[in-house]
């Protein structure tokens, strides 16, 4: 870290190394302090989320019983077999429901927030506030005060759920909402802005054979990949993820096999004489309505509409329907970006030079055109996480299995005098979004130097 | 101009059909069979596992009314070895199941001579009065009991598909029907059925299902219908039926404009306010560009924007709804709980409502007003940047007069086309606002729509906030083409 600061610096008091852009954007991005800041911390958030089933979770990390070491929140098995050196019973031990707190370990040590969300501690049950005193039956039966070491610092909810475990697994959800749904959005934003802006209405031209073939062929491939197989698609949904995956997957591997096969018959086709005519393929101007008609769609009732009807309620389900209603500001920005980079002489050299169109566009107008993209992509992430929580706040499409912020959240209001119910995961969500957001504005700042003002 | 909104209106005509297609989709694919639905509430009771005829009827009657004895759209792209009737048969599970037959087999010819056959063998079933003799050989009940099994088991055995179900049902019926004298009359049927079982799986002719048919059915088709409706029992959307409602079995058009009232007063309230707020404040931010007021201004805004609203709502009820706290305003509705007195005049309404409006009108306020005072002042920046206005500044006009003389009306244009995207927010964000402060709008309507599994009223929410959508972009386009001279109406 250290040494690439002075690097940079380096670059910009102006010395013998070349000029690069982005160089250039890292030091304006790192001038802007929030922006800065806001990236640290989603750096801590991310490792957060990445280590927070081993932080938050009444599994200990180490423990030692009658001899027996064991790692119950890293073990991939669910269960440990100890046998008492002295009787020889055997005893089984389960990890997901022993009971840590009250064992005779020789020693045990357990995570840094040891309860898992979703797990209900009885004794402190029914909104117990941060500050109230929090209590613990002992083995003897006897109501004790609960150590410092297992308070619940952030307060319980009425089922005696820790909230603080809640919201570290929180974090998982949200951030995973961000990379899914625009990970989605940003692959076809990238590709269908790309596509629009390179080949514009009169650049992709083919055969009227191939044209026809091919469009023949989506359909072909529809029907065998799809239509053909939807009971084995439907029968994989009903068991189980795996299999649905495993379903789908052999029905994109058919669907493209399918097109590609009449995609070589189209060339071949483009042969025919009546066929071999030239035709030009609108591209932009069929993305271009995509966008303006997907733009003008009251997206929040569909993806709404959509997670009502879904018949599994999963988290899966929402980030796909918010990907893929949200790629337009990135298409849009993409599009005319390389409606920029495409008159440049570089990638005219380029094209002389005899390069494949894709090699052209992806590998030298995309990086030159990807900056605009990035600062979509940024706020992309803010909105998707603000949609999943105003969902799962309502209770529509999530499962009640899931702890995330907006389910959290929504436990406070049955209770008003709850407020840590409602502060602290109200706060996660707006701190997260706060971060986005101003790292978007921080990029755009940085990346366009047509802004600096 | 008018050659400019007709040309605007014409082109909004795709995006309307993609809205109504996509309800569409969405309603046909809504879990549960709504003939069930229907029928479930209207009339429950009857034995389990079997049906009366009279219910068989009802869902006659309800698949007529809800269109669903009909092909789904003007075209289908099916398989040679499908037929075009498939849709004709009215219990959904068992449509599923004969489909799921000829997926495997292949040969509708077949399959539909076993299907006849149970159907008749059922009603064979439902006709059957034990005779004297019968009679005195067996207890009644015994009789009753035996029928009712073999009439939920053939029941049973039309919605089955799987190859070793169907083999132990038909091994089950025929065994019972061995054992009993007074079942021997459905001998030879159930035998026959047997036969043609097996003569499905012996002429296999999978192979038609990998050849693709495109098969066509005019205007008779459900889509057609709930766009147009049928002149019967729907008028179709074109003349607002949006279908019943599942749970209280009115139309769903009446909930939703007796609904529609209180979501378009918060949504342009909303609007008003928030541009009325905006726009002196980003002007003033901008004007004293880099000042104290800029920055924490810029900072207060930016926080505002990222803030979610139902955190936001939920905040406000806890401070200031709370008998604990303080109890300034009451926490949901719109007017007393006992309703106006009958006396009061529209001011004493307003009066009496004006508690109830405060709080979700700052939630419905605030996000679209922080974004508006940003894109204010970010226009107002860019216009103070020009050569005209450092003219008009050199003349040695008043600040004063530059800003709001000069600069203002040319940076009005950017918060203009926002409009678009304002409207619609305000009204897709009616669903998180009004089920939090149980608003009686449409919002409210879709959440109750979605926990009690009331499709048709999602549905029709999405249709009526697509078309209100559409009409916000095209109020900013024709908002813009007035204030923007340069814009052609070409």
């Amino acid at each position: 870290m250290k040494e690439s600061e002075a690097h940079t610096e380096k670059d910009l008091t102006g010395t013998k190394n070349h000029f690069s852009f982005r160089k250039y954007a890292w030091a304006q991005f790192r001038k802007n302090k929030p922006a800065f800041y806001s990236y640290r911390i989603l750096i801590f958030l991310a490792a957060l989320a990445l280590v927070a089933p081993f932080i938050a979770t009444d599994q200990p990390l180490y423990c030692k019983y009658k001899g027996v070491h064991m790692f119950p929140a890293f073990s991939p098995s669910n269960n440990c077999e100890v046998k008492d050196p002295q009787t020889g019973e055997v005893e089984n031990i389960q990890y997901d429901i022993a009971d840590w707190k009250r064992m005779d370990a020789e020693s045990i040590v357990f995570a840094p927030v040891p309860y898992t969300p979703q797990k209900t501690d009885i004794d402190n049950s029914g909104y117990v506030a941060p500050g109230d005193k929090q209590f613990f039956t002992t083995k003897n039966g006897e109501q004790a005060e609960l150590p410092t070491r297992f308070r619940h610092w952030l307060g319980t909810n009425k089922g005696g759920e820790d909230v603080l475990s809640g919201l570290i697994n929180g974090t998982r959800v949200s951030l995973s909402i961000g990379i899914l749904s625009m990970g989605i959005a940003s692959v076809l934003g990238l590709l269908l802005g790309a596509m629009a802006g390179y080949f514009g209405d009169k650049k992709l031209q083919t055969t009227r054979g191939a044209f026809w073939t091919f469009l023949l062929g989506i359909i072909f491939a529809w029907y065998y990949g799809f239509s053909v197989r939807s009971y084995a698609i439907a029968d994989g949904f009903a068991t189980s993820s795996m299999a649905m995956l495993g379903q789908l997957l052999l029905s994109v591997f058919i669907f493209a096999l399918v097109a590609l096969l009449f995609f070589y018959l189209g060339k071949l086709a483009g042969k025919i004489p009546f066929l071999s005519q030239r035709v030009f393929i609108p591209v932009d101007s069929i993305v271009s309505r995509s966008i303006e008609i997907l733009m003008s769609m009251p997206i929040l009732i569909l993806i709404i509409s959509i997670a009502a009807i879904a018949k599994e309620k999963s988290i899966i389900n929402i980030m796909v329907i918010i990907g893929l209603t949200g790629w337009t500001p990135i298409a849009r920005l993409t599009r005319a970006e390389f409606l920029r980079v495409s008159s440049l002489e570089y990638i005219q050299a380029a094209k002389s030079m005899g390069f494949k169109e894709f090699r052209i566009i992806f590998k030298h107008a995309l990086p030159n055109a990807i900056a605009p993209a990035l600062v979509a992509i940024a706020f992309g992430v803010a909105s998707a996480i603000l949609i999943e929580s105003s969902l799962s706040f309502l209770g529509i499409g999530v499962p009640p299995s899931t702890v995330t912020w907006g389910s959290l959240l929504n436990g406070g209001r049955e209770q008003f005098s709850a407020w840590w119910l409602v502060v602290f995961p109200g706060l996660a969500i707006f701190i997260t979004v706060t971060i986005y957001n101003l790292l978007g504005e921080g990029l755009r700042d940085a990346l366009d130097p047509r802004l600096k003002r | 101009m008018l050659r400019y909104i007709l040309k605007r209106i014409f082109l909004f005509i795709p995006t309307l059909i993609i809205i109504t297609l996509l309800g569409f989709i969405i309603s046909i694919n809504a879990p549960g069979d709504p003939v069930e639905r229907m029928v479930s509430s209207a009339q429950s009771g009857g034995e389990i596992g079997t049906q009366s005829v009279s219910q068989v009827q009802d869902k006659i009657f309800w698949r007529k009314k809800l269109g669903l004895d009909l092909p789904v759209f003007y075209f289908s792209l099916t398989s040679l070895s499908r037929p075009d009737t498939l849709y004709r048969i009215y219990d959904r599970s068992e449509r599923e199941a004969l489909d799921r037959l000829i997926s495997r087999y292949g040969n509708w010819e077949q399959i539909q001579q076993y299907e006849q056959g149970l159907v008749s063998f059922y009603s064979s079933l439902i006709a059957f009065t034990p005779d004297s003799s019968q009679l005195q050989q067996y207890n009644k009940n015994t009789i009753r009991e035996h029928m009712n099994w073999l009439k939920s088991e053939s029941l049973a055995l039309r919605s089955s598909y799987e190859e070793n179900i169907i083999a132990a049902k038909l091994g089950k019926i025929s065994g019972i029907l061995s054992q009993y004298p007074f079942l021997a009359s459905f001998r030879p049927a159930f035998s026959r059925i047997k036969n043609d079982y097996e003569s499905i799986k012996a002429n296999a002719s999978a192979w038609k299902n990998y050849i693709p048919r495109l098969a066509f059915y005019k205007t008779q088709n459900q889509y057609h219908r709930w766009l147009f409706g049928d002149g019967e029992f729907s008028q179709g959307l074109v003349r607002l039926d949006f279908g019943t409602s599942y749970t209280t079995k009115q139309p769903v058009s009446d909930v939703i404009f007796s609904r529609i009232g209180w979501s378009m007063f918060f949504a342009m309230l909303s609007v008003l306010l928030a541009y009325l707020i905006s726009i002196p404040l980003g002007v003033k931010a901008a004007a004293r560009r880099g000042s104290r007021f800029d920055k924490y201004s810029s900072l207060l805004l930016f926080m505002l924007y990222s803030m979610p609203s139902f955190w936001l709502a939920t905040l406000l009820l806890m401070t200031f709804a709370n008998t604990d706290v303080l109890h300034w305003f009451p926490a949901s509705g719109v007017k007393p709980p006992m309703g106006y007195p009958d006396a009061a005049g529209f001011f004493d309404k307003v009066k009496l409502s004006l508690p109830y409006l405060i709080l979700p009108a700052i939630c419905y306020t605030y996000s679209s007003f922080a974004f508006l005072s940003r894109t204010m002042r970010v226009s107002m920046i860019d216009t103070i940047g020009q050569d005209y206005i450092r003219t008009a500044r050199a003349k040695g006009l008043p600040d004063d007069k530059v800003i709001w003389k000069h600069a203002f009306r040319n940076s009005l244009l950017p918060i203009i086309t926002v409009f678009a995207n304002i409207f619609p927010a305000a009204i897709g964000g009616s669903v998180i606002i009004e089920s939090i402060f149980t608003i009686p709008g449409m919002g409210y309507e879709t959440f109750l729509g979605i926990q009690n599994n009331n499709y048709p009223m999602i549905i029709a929410v999405f249709t009526i906030t697509g078309f209100l959508t559409l009409l916000g972009y095209l109020v900013s386009d024709v908002l813009y083409a007035l204030v923007d001279p340069r814009i052609s109406y070409k």
